[in-house]
């Protein structure tokens, strides 16, 4: 168990495992994982191709559901979630930044942006009013009636980050969050990243292959074959 | 209600902008939708106005009648009148005598055509204010004033408006009209006021005092029947005894029934006509499951990102529920221009099918009933909806995992083939005996139902099939066209039920195509050989609009006396009968006395049922009777049964013989002797009669028949109102019915094929966009255009061909179920089968060159895009 001394843990992992049937054969996505992470942390998630990253992400996002093991974030017991309390804990809990953005093509950016405030119940127009300060904030007012298509890497990336923010998150997930832009988009979206969990000691968790979010982590976390390698604190 | 605005916004938002954005797509989804509902909607108005103005026409001239006295192929006796007015009970009774008229000078409506014949209804003024309603314009408040025209005047007649325009009158004009041996010119003593039985006929209709139209007819002392109107007192004993008061073969019955057993007739003919216009929108359901289908698919990626941010799994299935819904409504929408233009084609269509084959309608006015319109929308929208429930449910199952994952993947379980196919072969199985099982009268709910069973197994085994065909002929294709025709063989095979759902629409469309061919085929050939055997003749003599009048009345007895003096004159055979339209239980049906000697010398029955030789003697010996596949059918009775029947006052009470085919459609026939029946009533009556020729030659007995007819038209056809037909064209105006018949038929069947080109078309396109990726990634190795070209080729050609192969199958078996099974069941009889092979095998390469055209579209879209840009993407 490594917990941040002091700080009321958010996430709290044991024995945390995930396998996947594949064929006639049983694949390991992440296996016996042990893991606290406290409020307020910024942890970035390393590894190779393959160790474990994304699915750990997926298991916190509420994506996925471990195979055995507890896990429990904000107080949710994810493992024994029933698809409803999921689907609440997706929308109220967490908001999730995706490597290829996953913008809906057919919404506008602010649309995109207000849509899981939507579905989580809130009224239209505050949710509206919310979400064009969020937009505006990201740097995407002239950019909010446009189409996904229309914008570059970096704006589709902000306007992820806007979508999962819409919804005040305690936990702010991102996987890859540069691995398809270049170098300047990527500084960018890391630095909004870090400025999103210094401002409002909101809980940030990054998978990455690069380092340039390690300069901001409060926390590192290092997957080798599905299980945790190493874990270095700031 | 936020719920029900956020989901009107999400539906905007995902699904109208989507929709929007493949504007064609959707176009062509609903064009085929909206092809169905429109052939579904106008069949059934066309049909409903035709059903609704009999009825409509039957209770205005049967106005308020509680009961009515009849004499079925006969007429009441007028002197019962009087002790029926004092029976106890009785509060009104009014004899009506009804005709058949035309107008005897050229009254030609405007628009050149002939002017049609019109009911010429005989009442009493006085006596009939009590049972119907009607008035004369202009009246009074009690609307008599013209009605006494009508008894002082014994010209005078009042005429329905919509008659008074087609023949342009106005009152006060003559009108000399003609029936039977009478012509007379009438005063046209005023309109008769749009209400009652100035509706009745659609309002081509005149009323005469009874007296006047007694004595144009010469039906002197009779009447057609005596309806009556019981006081609110009346008891089951005053009918009784009102029954006590009539004699033998004159009946007291409701007058709904005669309304009821034309309104069942019609009722059957409409289900065909539904169920067979039905098919076009089944065949589009598959047209909105396969877009619907792969839209899910193609968004599956989308619909995860939607779970992952906290949209529910219901969202997601009603999303596509709804547009599924939406596709109805829209579909419905487009219908309705489409069906204003085939109403009226299809109405006079229908129309004059019901006036051949069942009872005369007359139509006024096409109704919109509401039950109709809703009926019709519900249709359209179920079945829309009902083809996006399994696309939808497949979408709500999109994990929110998928998000997470580099290649989405579609993520969509898989049903084993095996086990559709073997859930196929059970339906299969069960097709015949469900088929066997009793049905309601003229509803052939187990037919239907068989039916259904048989297209759902068929497409049901189209995804073993392709797997089938994708595993055994690709190492074929590999050696005879190379690698393209080879992945195609191997896309074939994989891509499971996606192509599955197109194949399944062909196997429809073809499986109808094929089955309608041959029932058609089957029935004309039947129909015609029948015709030749059963209704062989050189000369036919009858009444004019004898089957207009019910064969009421015989021919002269001047004309009879011709046909005896020329009977054996140079070989001339004469075969005279006398038809009478009567009542089974409730069922109508024809009673034909024939003389039996010279029937089995020139003419033969085509047996069903019993034996041929023995049964034909007893027939002529008077000894039994012969009913048609069609009376047995309805009736219940087969061979040995007793026959039992009033005829002109005799009870007669015969075994039956024998069935045999028969194909006249006002509910079959009962065959005696005429000997026998001449022996029973002591009255020799001919309705009409055939004449047999002879001559060594075809020319000789050609110029023999010619020279006859003019005898005929010279000594009968002038002077009394006889028309006189060769064979040769009474068995041509058989096969021209038919044949106007089946147009309505083979226009659904043409609009049931247009819809599953679409089908085929779309899905085709779709499933090459589905796998852009894919297919650009084989250019970006080295596949050339000709290369990708040919394998969509293939592809296309593989699926059409196990389609067409399917079909065929299915088609052959249905084919089955509509001859000994469907038309059996709504109709009574059967025909003998026979397969259309050329239309079958003229159809199978335009199908395949349909399929060619077809890929066309999707070969033009993976050409026509980068490889690079596809695969970026």
């Amino acid at each position: 168990m490594n917990a941040s001394p002091g700080a009321a843990p958010l996430i709290e992992a044991k024995g945390l495992t995930r396998t996947y049937r594949m064929g006639a054969s049983n694949v390991v996505g992440v296996s016996g994982i042990d893991l606290v992470v406290a409020s307020g942390e910024l942890a970035t998630l390393k590894g190779a191709s393959g160790s474990g990253k994304s699915t750990l992400l997926a298991l916190l996002a509420g994506l996925d559901q471990p195979t055995s093991g507890s896990l429990t974030v904000a107080g949710n017991d994810l493992q024994k979630a029933t698809e409803a309390e999921l689907t609440r804990y997706r929308r109220d809990v967490t908001g999730i930044v995706f490597q290829s953005f996953n913008l809906l093509p057919t919404l506008t950016v602010l649309e995109n942006v207000c849509l899981p405030a939507l579905l989580a119940g809130k009224p239209y127009e505050e949710t509206r009013s919310k979400a064009s300060g969020v937009v505006e904030w990201l740097g995407l007012r002239e950019r909010r009636d446009h189409l996904p298509s229309q914008l570059s890497g970096g704006e589709m990336q902000r306007t992820a980050i806007a979508r999962a923010l819409i919804n005040d998150p305690r936990l702010l997930l991102a996987d890859e969050p540069t691995g398809n832009l270049d170098s300047r988009n990527g500084a960018i979206v890391i630095e909004l990243l870090a400025e999103l969990n210094r401002a409002s000691g909101r809980t940030v968790v990054i998978a990455t292959h690069g380092d340039m979010a390690d300069a901001y982590a409060t926390m590192q976390i290092t997957l080798k074959d599905g299980a945790i390698h190493k874990i270095l604190r700031k | 209600m936020r719920q029900f605005t956020l989901f009107l916004r999400l539906f905007n938002w995902f699904t109208v902008r989507m929709l929007k954005r493949h504007r064609w797509r959707v176009l062509t989804v609903l064009l085929g939708i909206s092809l169905g509902a429109a052939v579904f909607t106008s069949v059934r108005l066309s049909i409903g106005a035709s059903l609704d103005a009999f009825t409509r026409s039957m209770d205005l001239i049967a106005g308020k009648a509680d009961w009515t006295v009849t004499h079925h192929g006969g007429r009441v006796p007028e002197e019962f009148v009087a002790p029926l007015l004092r029976a106890p009970g009785v509060a009104a009774a009014s004899p009506i005598l009804t005709a058949y008229v035309h107008p005897a000078e050229d009254r030609g409506s405007e628009s050149g055509m002939e002017a049609p014949p019109f009911l010429l209804v005989g009442i009493d003024p006085i006596l009939d204010r009590a049972v119907r309603s009607w008035g004369v314009e202009g009246g009074g408040p009690g609307r008599i004033s013209g009605g006494t025209d009508l008894i002082t005047d014994p010209g005078a007649i009042l005429i329905g408006k919509p008659l008074a325009e087609l023949l342009r009158l106005k009152t006060n004009d003559r009108l000399p009209l003609e029936r039977l041996r009478s012509a007379q010119k009438f005063r046209v003593a005023g309109e008769l006021t749009t209400e009652g039985l100035g509706l009745a006929e659609g309002g081509k209709i005149a009323v005469a005092d009874i007296a006047t139209l007694q004595e144009f007819t010469g039906l002197i002392g009779v009447v057609d029947r005596i309806d009556i109107l019981l006081k609110p007192t009346a008891t089951k004993q005053d009918v009784e005894r009102i029954r006590s008061l009539l004699p033998p073969g004159v009946v007291l019955e409701r007058p709904s029934e005669a309304r009821e057993s034309g309104k069942m007739m019609i009722r059957s003919y409409r289900l065909n006509l539904s169920v067979l216009s039905f098919v076009s929108l089944f065949v589009g359901m598959f047209l909105v499951y396969s877009l619907i289908a792969l839209n899910a698919r193609a968004r599956r990626r989308e619909l995860a990102i939607l779970r992952s941010i906290g949209a529910t799994p219901r969202m997601i299935f009603l999303l596509f529920l709804t547009e599924g819904g939406l596709f109805g409504v829209f579909g419905w929408l487009a219908a309705l221009p489409i069906s204003t233009f085939m109403v009226r084609r299809l109405l006079s269509g229908i129309s004059g099918a019901i006036s051949h084959l069942f009872v005369r309608v007359s139509i006024d006015r096409l109704n919109l009933d509401p039950w109709e319109i809703a009926l019709s929308l519900a249709a359209t929208t179920g079945i829309s909806a009902l083809a996006a429930y399994q696309p939808a449910r497949e979408a709500m199952r999109a994990s929110p995992r998928e998000a997470i994952d580099a290649e989405g993947g579609d993520g969509a379980e898989r049903t084993s083939p095996r086990r559709l196919a073997a859930l196929g072969a059970l339906l299969i199985a069960s097709v015949w005996p469900i088929s066997r099982a009793p049905s309601p009268p003229e509803l052939p709910l187990p037919g239907y139902i068989a039916t259904f069973l048989l297209f759902s197994g068929f497409s049901l085994l189209s995804p073993w099939c392709l797997q089938f065909v994708g595993t055994r002929v690709p190492p074929l294709l590999r050696r005879i066209q190379g690698e393209p025709a080879y992945l195609a063989g191997r896309y074939v095979r994989d891509a499971g039920t996606r192509t599955a759902i197109s194949v399944g629409a062909l196997i429809t469309a073809m499986a109808l195509f094929t089955a309608l061919a041959t029932m058609v085929h089957s029935f004309r050939k039947t129909v015609d050989n029948w015709a030749n055997e059963s209704i062989s003749g050189d000369l036919f003599i009858r009444h004019q609009m004898s089957e207009t009048n019910q064969y009421r009345d015989p021919l002269p007895e001047e004309v009879v006396r011709k046909l005896i003096e020329i009977r054996g004159r140079g070989g001339v055979d004469i075969l005279p009968y006398r038809r009478i339209p009567l009542r089974f239980g409730g069922h109508p049906y024809h009673y034909e006395a024939l003389d039996m000697d010279v029937f089995r010398r020139r003419s033969r029955f085509l047996f069903v049922r019993g034996d041929a030789a023995r049964a034909l003697e007893k027939l002529a010996r008077g000894e039994g009777v012969l009913a048609s596949e069609v009376f047995a059918s309805k009736t219940g009775l087969g061979v040995g049964d007793r026959y039992r029947a009033v005829v002109e006052g005799v009870a007669i009470d015969l075994p039956i013989v024998g069935i045999a085919r028969d194909y006249r459609t006002q509910g079959g026939v009962v065959w005696h002797s005429l000997r026998a029946l001449e022996a029973l009533t002591g009255k020799r009556e001919w309705t009409g009669a055939r004449m047999f020729l002879s001559g060594s030659t075809e020319q000789e007995r050609s110029a023999a028949t010619e020279n006859l007819r003019s005898e005929l038209i010279r000594d009968c056809a002038e002077r009394y109102p006889v028309a006189v037909t060769t064979g040769k064209d009474l068995r041509g105006e058989i096969m021209r019915i038919f044949d106007e018949t089946f147009a309505v038929t083979t226009v659904l069947l043409l609009i049931a094929l247009l819809v599953a080109a679409l089908g085929i078309t779309t899905t085709l396109t779709l499933l090459v966009i589905e796998r852009k990726r894919q297919l650009n990634t084989l250019a970006a190795i080295g596949a050339g255009r000709n290369q990708l070209r040919s394998m969509i080729l293939w592809e296309s050609l593989l699926m059409v061909g196990v389609g067409e192969a399917v079909g065929l199958a299915c088609g052959f078996a249905l084919s089955y179920i509509l001859i000994f099974v469907i038309n059996r069941q709504s109709f009574g009889w059967t025909f003998i089968y026979s397969t259309d092979w050329s239309s079958v095998l003229m159809s199978l390469p335009l199908i395949l060159l349909t399929a060619l055209v077809a890929a066309i579209p999707a070969i033009r879209l993976v050409l026509g895009y980068s490889p690079a840009m596809a695969l970026k993407e």
